[in-house]
This record gives structure tokens, C-alpha cells and sequence, in this order.
């Protein structure tokens, strides 16, 4: 990136950032600086790849018109605390629209990879076309600038995301990774792919303890075009600390900006594993295909039973003073840390356990261990996994594939493994195409074709207008359950103003818990701004720009078919109240329409003018 | 005056799970936050009877409050 302003949100076009296009089929290489054309363009992540993909017409994930852009935020690679993101771009083919249309989509992971991709100079990639040959990208610093080439990688075919990464590092020293496993090799039977990004603890240990940018299935994208890996291979060029970064950091971690989720022997909560307890509170942890049963099970999987049986370590991002990373590792007779089994969220440990009838910890680390390794998304793979059991269950004289039921735990393994290796389309392209095929689609739990994240959708009808699916692109998940709101004002103004400011992270290179309440429209990242780069950033600035970039993805959405009646929640929630959640029901008809029609008003009058004239 | 007072996740460490506790009448939900030394940046959500509250609310005899940690997303 390169700036001759220190106003970029009046004088975009004096910021230059530096992209690099792939032609996968020609193999030829252009690298460019490219005139930012507004705020958006500067901050970069999905603000500036959406408006990329809004130029172009894509009828079908799988063509060679669709892209895969891979680029960073302004504070990638920064002395910022979490500016680690690499985001990952382009028509899903796992979200589509009832018109079978591919939505637009970005995925982001933490992981080294974005940082060293920064370093070499590149601020974004943009892979053209697809390989006729299975192969890696090399992205070097050199004296003449960045370097991209392409190698065979005929060497990694069938190997997963860990062995993938491991296999490149022997290779290139001083570098970091973006690797896709099998499920991304079978693109055509599996369209939940994952990039897998390595960490510099994987590195050193060994162990596969890589981060992800897991939805929407831009893994199976980079598979669909023979590009197996990315390789980032740079110095380290992390910017010494100044006292307005520092400062920042300081009050990232202890002023409360994250400060929750530091670990439990640090005065935090201990990461995000401490939803199941608030969540249980409220009976309103996902069981079974999202029917919680007012009963103790989801407790089996609290990280207090858990660390009896487990040693639990928590480990960080490189330089990350968060540490929210809770890794579980078998317990030795003696109580020392044995084999490292799998990394618990929330997100993967509920949905690949309690949700699918598997109270065991061991069980569950089995699954997301498995689903990582062969670089699927958790969310998406657990709750296709979960409405699959679901329909056996309510059909056991004509159950599908191998008739797994909730807490089947060998049965379910076995579908993991199959659809990983590309063998269970019926698992590998999602619920709303399995549901479509059984005819029975009420209680496969996606929006807009894309799996809701372990919040059930009674507690969050804002999921209705996240546009990259789950809670990460609409923040309201807390709305009801933390904060108590059960009214339409405040569900309105959520989902219209405040709420949906969180994916400013997914633009600037930061990770969510820099302050995930507040989002990035603050005086920390203003700060940041100026003192990384001596950019005047105004708060109001970088809120109009987050708002635009978020309006821009939805009026991507409605150009790509969705209609109106698609921003709704799956239809058990209303047709079968469940009577054991203990909240205020805020998801029956009446006000599910009455917030539609308040939402439209407010958001269809600014959606004129973001996309490009066809 | 008794009111129980039930507290989740890792606020039970070192304190309890539920308990009836005794605090003189006009109590408010902060006090008893701060004499049982929870941290303020660590609470999330505040149930009295098992309704949302806040902090500054004032506690009546057989109340039942319960203090929720945070939670950010997963």
C-alpha cells in the first residue's frame, strides 16, 4: 500500500494498493498498483473484494469467471494486536439463492499467513481462470518487489490441510501457509471447503493447530481451480511498537476491549467455550438439531467436567496478548500435557457435539479434529451432519446414508470421513440442497443456504440479514440472550445500525475480539491508523465506510436472486415453538414479518448506486 | 432479607453455585456483585426471577439473582 494522502477517505484515489492477478490457465502474472476508489478500497478485506465480484455476472460458483481473491486489511501484518486476517473472496458455492443463483461470499482466519502475504508486498491476489494441473502459489519478497510464481503440486494431491502444510514448510523456510485438504480437492461432491492457515505454533510443535477461514466454502473454490496452497515467503517486518500502538494493545487486552476473553488463570472468561454456560442458563444451547430439551446434557461438555479428564491449554495468536485459543490435549497418568486433540470454540465443540447428540469430549475432539484435517467448515458440516440425524430420526423405516442417529458416535465418524474424502455429496454441499432433496426443509437450519452458527435462531432473528452467514456478519446473536431485548425498536435498530458494524473487521485486518462489542469504529483503531501509517481516519469516516460495504453486500445478495421472503429463519422455529428455552419469543410470525418490513424500510433506500450499472 | 443468589461459568469458581444469602433490605444487584468481588468487566447479564435486569436494580426479600459472564460470539 502505498499513500500520497493523509486523508484517504476524501483523497482515495491517493492511496495505491499492490495486486497481483494469477491466470490459472495461462499461467501468466500481472502485477499492478491500483488507485483505491474509496474508503472501502483502502481498508480492504471483503470491503474492497466485494466491489471486485460486484463487476462481474456469475451464474455458477464453478466457472472461470469467478474469481478467488485473496487479500488483507490495512492493519494486516501491523505492531496492532490481532492484525493477522487474511480473507479469502468469491462466489460461494455453498450459498446460493433459491434461484440457485451463488451468492457472494468472503471468509477470514487468523494464522500467520495474511501477515507474511503483507510483507512481501502484496496487499491482494486475484486468482483468474483454473489449472488444467494440480498447483501452489509462491508469493516471495524480493529486491524488485513481490514475486508470484505457480508450482506443480502433484506432490500434495491427497494429503490433508496439517500434512499439506507441513510438507511445504520442510520446503521454504521464513514462510507461512494456505492450504486446502480433501474435502477442497472433491470441489464437486464437497462445497463446504476450508483454507486452512498455519500458525507459528503448527510450525514449531508439529501439531496441527492451524486457524481457518471455514465459510462458504472458498476451499472448494481454490479447489475447483487446481490451486492446492499458497505459500507467503518474507521477512519479518512487523513495525517496532510506538506508544499509541502500545497503548492500544495495552487496552485490547486490560481495558476490556477483549480483556473477557483472556484466559480463566488471567482474570478472563476463558475464551469463547463460556457460552455454553450463559447459554445453558436460558436452555438455549443447540441439542440435537437445534431442540434443546430443557435438560442437563449440554453441562457434560462445560470446560469444568471437561478439564478433569483433559489438560486445557490456552495458547495465542502469534503476538496476540488474547491467548483465547483453548487447546485440549490428552492427560498423562501423571497429569502432564499429552497428544494435542483439538482446538474448543464454541462454535465447533457445540455443533460437532452437543448438537449432534455426542456429550463426550473425546468424541467431539475426534470430529473437529477429523473435519480440520480434512479442511471442511465446522459450523457447515455440523449442521448438515445434524439435520441428516434428524431426518433418520423422524424416519427410521427409510433412513439416509448409513442411518446415524444423534449420539451415534462411530456411525457419525464415518460420515465426517466420507464426506471429507468427497464420497458424501449429500453431506458435502449442505442442508439446504439435502433438504431440498428429501422435500422436508423446516428444520435444516440455514439462511439464505448458508448454516446458522450455535446460537439457535429463537434467541437471533437478525441471522436473517448476516450476509456471510451466521453471527460473525450480524452481531446480534447477544441481543437477546445477554442484553435482555425483546423488543421490535431494539431489534431494528440493532440489525440497521448498530450491530451490523461488525464487520468492519472483516475491511481492516483485525480480529473480532479487538473489541468485538464496540467494533472497529473507535478511537483505538483511529489511533492505530494514525500512528502505522499517519492516515486521519475519522471515526464517522470509518462507520460510513463499514455501513456502505455491508450495504453493498446485501444489494449483492438481492442481484444474485434472493428475494425478500429468503431473509427469514428456518420455519421449526415457528411451527414448533420449542417450550424449554427459557427467553421472551421474539420469532413468531407476526414479528418476524413486522421486522421485515421495518428493516426494508430503512435499508432498500440505501441500497441504490453500490453496485456497479449493468 | 434472603435472596438466592445463583452464579454461572467461572463465576463459581472459588464461590459457589447457588446460594441463600442474608443483605440488608434496599440492596442493589451491584453491591452484591461487588461484595462477592465479581469482576465488573467480566458480567454480561443479570437475571432477577429470571427476567433481564440491571445492576442498579433493587433487590426485594425471596428475589433470586443470577450473574452470567459475558459472551463474545465463538
Amino acid at each position: 500500500m502505498k499513500s500520497f494522502t493523509s486523508d484517504p477517505a476524501s483523497e482515495p484515489s491517493s492511496v495505491l494498493y499492490s495486486r497481483c492477478t494469477v491466470d490459472l490457465r495461462s499461467g501468466k502474472i500481472h502485477r499492478e498498483d491500483v488507485p483505491c476508489r474509496n474508503l472501502e478500497d483502502v481498508l480492504g478485506g471483503f470491503g474492497r473484494s466485494f466491489q471486485i465480484l460486484a463487476e462481474r455476472n456469475i451464474n455458477h460458483a464453478y466457472c472461470e469467471e469467478n474469481p478467488l481473491i485473496v487479500n488483507t486489511g490495512l492493519l494486516t501484518g501491523s505492531s496492532a494486536m490481532t492484525g493477522l486476517r487474511t480473507y479469502f473472496s468469491g462466489y460461494s458455492p455453498l450459498k446460493e439463492s433459491k434461484k440457485s443463483l451463488p451468492a457472494a461470499m468472503w471468509s477470514t482466519g487468523s494464522g500467520n499467513f495474511g501477515a507474511k502475504l503483507k510483507w512481501t508486498g502484496l496487499d491482494e491476489l486475484i486468482f483468474e481462470n483454473r489449472s488444467t494441473t494440480p498447483v501452489y502459489a509462491v508469493i516471495r519478497e524480493t529486491a524488485e518487489g513481490p514475486l508470484v510464481e505457480l508450482k506443480p503440486a502433484d506432490h500434495l494431491l491427497g494429503l490433508s490441510t496439517h500434512e499439506k502444510i507441513m510438507a511445504l514448510h520442510k520446503e521454504y523456510g521464513s514462510a507461512h501457509f494456505a492450504a486446502i485438504g480433501q474435502a477442497g480437492e472433491q470441489w464437486e461432491n464437497v462445497y463446504m471447503g476450508a483454507v486452512a492457515l498455519s500458525t507459528d505454533n503448527q510450525l514449531k510443535s508439529g501439531e496441527d493447530k492451524m486457524r481457518f477461514a471455514g465459510r462458504g466454502g472458498m476451499g472448494s473454490l481454490m479447489g475447483y481451480k487446481n490451486l492446492l496452497a499458497l505459500v507467503a515467503q518474507s521477512s519479518d517486518k512487523i513495525k517496532p511498537l510506538t506508544p499509541e500502538v502500545k497503548k492500544v494493545n495495552i487496552n485490547v487486552v486490560k481495558g476490556g476491549g477483549a480483556g473477557r476473553l483472556l484466559p480463566i488463570s488471567r482474570g478472563g472468561g476463558g475464551g469463547t467455550w463460556a457460552a455454553y454456560d450463559v447459554l445453558q442458563t436460558f436452555h438455549a444451547v443447540p441439542v440435537n438439531n437445534f431442540r434443546p430439551q430443557g435438560n442437563n446434557e449440554p453441562e457434560k461438555l462445560f470446560r469444568e467436567h471437561v478439564e478433569k479428564q483433559f489438560v486445557i491449554k490456552s495458547e495465542a495468536c502469534y503476538r496476540c496478548g488474547i491467548t483465547c485459543h483453548n487447546n485440549v490435549h490428552e492427560k498423562s497418568e501423571d497429569g502432564s500435557v499429552g497428544r494435542f486433540l483439538a482446538k474448543f470454540d464454541y462454535e465447533p465443540l457445540n455443533l460437532l457435539g452437543t448438537n449432534i447428540g455426542l456429550h463426550d469430549a473425546a468424541q467431539a475432539a475426534s470430529l473437529i479434529h477429523t473435519c480440520d484435517n480434512y479442511g471442511m467448515d465446522s459450523i457447515s458440516l455440523g449442521v448438515t451432519v445434524s439435520y441428516l440425524l434428524a431426518y433418520n430420526e423422524r424416519h427410521p423405516e427409510r433412513p439416509l446414508l448409513n442411518g446415524a442417529v444423534f449420539g451415534e458416535y462411530a456411525k457419525i465418524k464415518e460420515l465426517i470421513t466420507q464426506a471429507g474424502l468427497g464420497n458424501l455429496p449429500e453431506i458435502g454441499r449442505g442442508s439446504k440442497r439435502l433438504s431440498e432433496s428429501t422435500g422436508e426443509t423446516s428444520y435444516a437450519y440455514h439462511v439464505k443456504g448458508l448454516e446458522i452458527a450455535a446460537y439457535q435462531p429463537e434467541t437471533n432473528p437478525g441471522y436473517a440479514w448476516a450476509i456471510a452467514g451466521g453471527h460473525m456478519s450480524m452481531g446480534t446473536y447477544g441481543l437477546l440472550t445477554r442484553e435482555g431485548k425483546s423488543d421490535m425498536e431494539s431489534w431494528v435498530q440493532g440489525i440497521t445500525r448498530d450491530k451490523l458494524q461488525i464487520v468492519g473487521f472483516d475491511m481492516i485486518g483485525l480480529c473480532k475480539f479487538f473489541d468485538i462489542t464496540k467494533g472497529i469504529c473507535t478511537q483505538m483503531v483511529v489511533d492505530c491508523l494514525k500512528s502505522e501509517f499517519g492516515l486521519d481516519i475519522t471515526i464517522e469516516n470509518l462507520a460510513a465506510s463499514v455501513r456502505r460495504a455491508f450495504l453493498r453486500g446485501l444489494a449483492l445478495e438481492l442481484r444474485q436472486g434472493y428475494e425478500k421472503a429468503e431473509y427469514t429463519l428456518p420455519a421449526e422455529v415457528w411451527e414448533r415453538p420449542n417450550p424449554n428455552i427459557k427467553l421472551p419469543n421474539i420469532t413468531h410470525p407476526e414479528f418476524i414479518a413486522e421486522l421485515q418490513k421495518r428493516v426494508w424500510e430503512i435499508f432498500e433506500p440505501e441500497l441504490d448506486g453500490l453496485l456497479p450499472q449493468e | 432479607m434472603n435472596v438466592t443468589i445463583k452464579l454461572v461459568g467461572i463465576f463459581k469458581i472459588d464461590r459457589f453455585k447457588d446460594a441463600v444469602r442474608e443483605y440488608p433490605s434496599g440492596i442493589c444487584v451491584r453491591e452484591v456483585v461487588d461484595e462477592l468481588r465479581i469482576p465488573t468487566h467480566l458480567l454480561g447479564t443479570v437475571l432477577i426471577n429470571e427476567i433481564h435486569a440491571g445492576v442498579e436494580d433493587v433487590l426485594v426479600d425471596g428475589d433470586t439473582v443470577c450473574l452470567l459472564p459475558f459472551i463474545d460470539g465463538g
